[in-house]
């Protein structure tokens, strides 16, 4: 079992956080002038490309986006708005979702063999995101023009969470 | 597992979850955040007013966030459930006091909080200018709080005081007005 790659996406639907676990299928071409061969720009998810060659970050989260915010709204549509999805499955990955009131969405995409991942989530949202973002006075509640939370402490303390895992192999 | 109502959850996480700080460092530190405040806009209490509540939004955006990370509680159905949650969640694991719900309109969009007991305002008596006692609303911050609060929850609010036990009122008194419910916000762009 493995986690692939996760994400955050806050209430005005910007990305503010990926991170890219392990990659075993396709490549990501790099948005920035990184190298390709960057193994952090890897990616395995995500739709088909539009045009020929490799997805962008850009592109993939775009996607990741766009897929888990039709599907929370066609739920909500169907069943109420006190519905959400938990996840999603192909033959080739599974999309964990979480949503918090104030409309931070926390998506892992993980390979098909995982499950419950949505209190891992919850803990990612209260023990990390919370303490290490939110409180932190100096950090801003807002992270507008994609330009992310960009906190050692978070990207630390989610490593050290993750990596003990059953899923994380 | 069972519904709990919102006492319980304000109750619960008060005693097992909170970490406690002494309440005269509390009211003391608001009360020079609110005396410098005088002095930097010499006695402009309308600004003070203005300031406090600016500061309030910033601190009520983050507070959102903490109540839901400990309460784990379920998207309030109306407004009167807001109302619950506000006075025995989040005054209750905040300050330990809470607020009673009264005069509620017609339309179900407005509604008082009444403070008994009021920490920020402890030892405190305005200042002797003829000015402060009509002007001055000294717990006003609690106002952006909820206002920056129930913005990150989708609902545009209005908060104000309309009376205060500091300027001689027999209660303090808090309107909460819900303006509107806010749309989810669509992505930008084609994609």
């Amino acid at each position: 079992m493995t986690i692939y790659s996760f994400w955050i996406f806050d209430r005005h639907c910007e990305c503010i956080y990926h991170k890219d676990f392990k990659r075993p299928m396709r490549q990501l071409r790099p948005t920035s002038a990184l190298s390709s061969t960057d193994p952090k720009q890897r990616n395995t998810s995500g739709g088909p490309p539009k045009g020929s060659g490799p997805l962008t970050v850009d592109d993939e989260s775009k996607l990741v986006f766009g897929v888990v915010f039709s599907l929370r709204n066609m739920v909500k549509k169907l069943s109420g708005d006190q519905e959400s999805f938990f996840s999603f499955k192909t033959t080739k990955y599974k999309l964990h979702f979480f949503e918090t009131q104030t409309n931070l969405r926390f998506v892992m995409v993980t390979d098909t063999r995982v499950d419950g991942v949505r209190p891992i989530l919850e803990q990612i949202y209260a023990g990390l995101y919370v303490e290490y973002v939110v409180k932190n006075p100096l950090s801003p509640p807002e992270h507008p023009g994609g330009e992310g939370v960009n906190n050692e402490l978070f990207t630390l303390g989610l490593d050290r969470f993750l990596r003990p895992l059953s899923i994380f192999e | 597992m069972a519904v709990r109502t919102p006492r319980q959850i304000g109750e619960d996480v008060w005693k097992t979850r909170i970490e406690k700080v002494n309440a005269e460092l509390v009211t003391l530190t608001y009360g020079s955040v609110v005396a410098q405040l005088c002095k930097d806009f010499t006695n402009d209490y309308i600004q003070v007013n203005e300031q406090l509540d600016k500061m309030g939004y910033n601190i009520g955006i983050r507070l959102i966030e903490d109540i839901l990370a400990r309460t784990n509680s379920e998207r309030c159905r109306s407004f009167k459930d807001t109302a619950e949650m506000i006075s025995k969640v989040g005054f209750k694991i905040f300050l330990n006091i809470t607020p009673a719900i009264l005069n509620w309109s017609q339309d179900n969009k407005q509604f008082s909080l009444i403070f008994d007991d009021n920490p920020l305002s402890d030892f405190v008596e305005l200042p002797d200018d003829g000015k402060a006692i009509n002007e001055l609303w000294y717990s006003n911050i609690l106002c952006g709080v909820l206002r920056g609060a129930l913005e990150m929850v989708q609902l545009q609010v209005e908060a104000k005081f309309v009376s205060d036990v500091l300027r001689g009122d027999d209660t303090t008194e808090m309107r909460v007005t819900l303006i509107r419910v806010l749309e989810d916000e669509m992505p930008v762009g084609d994609e």
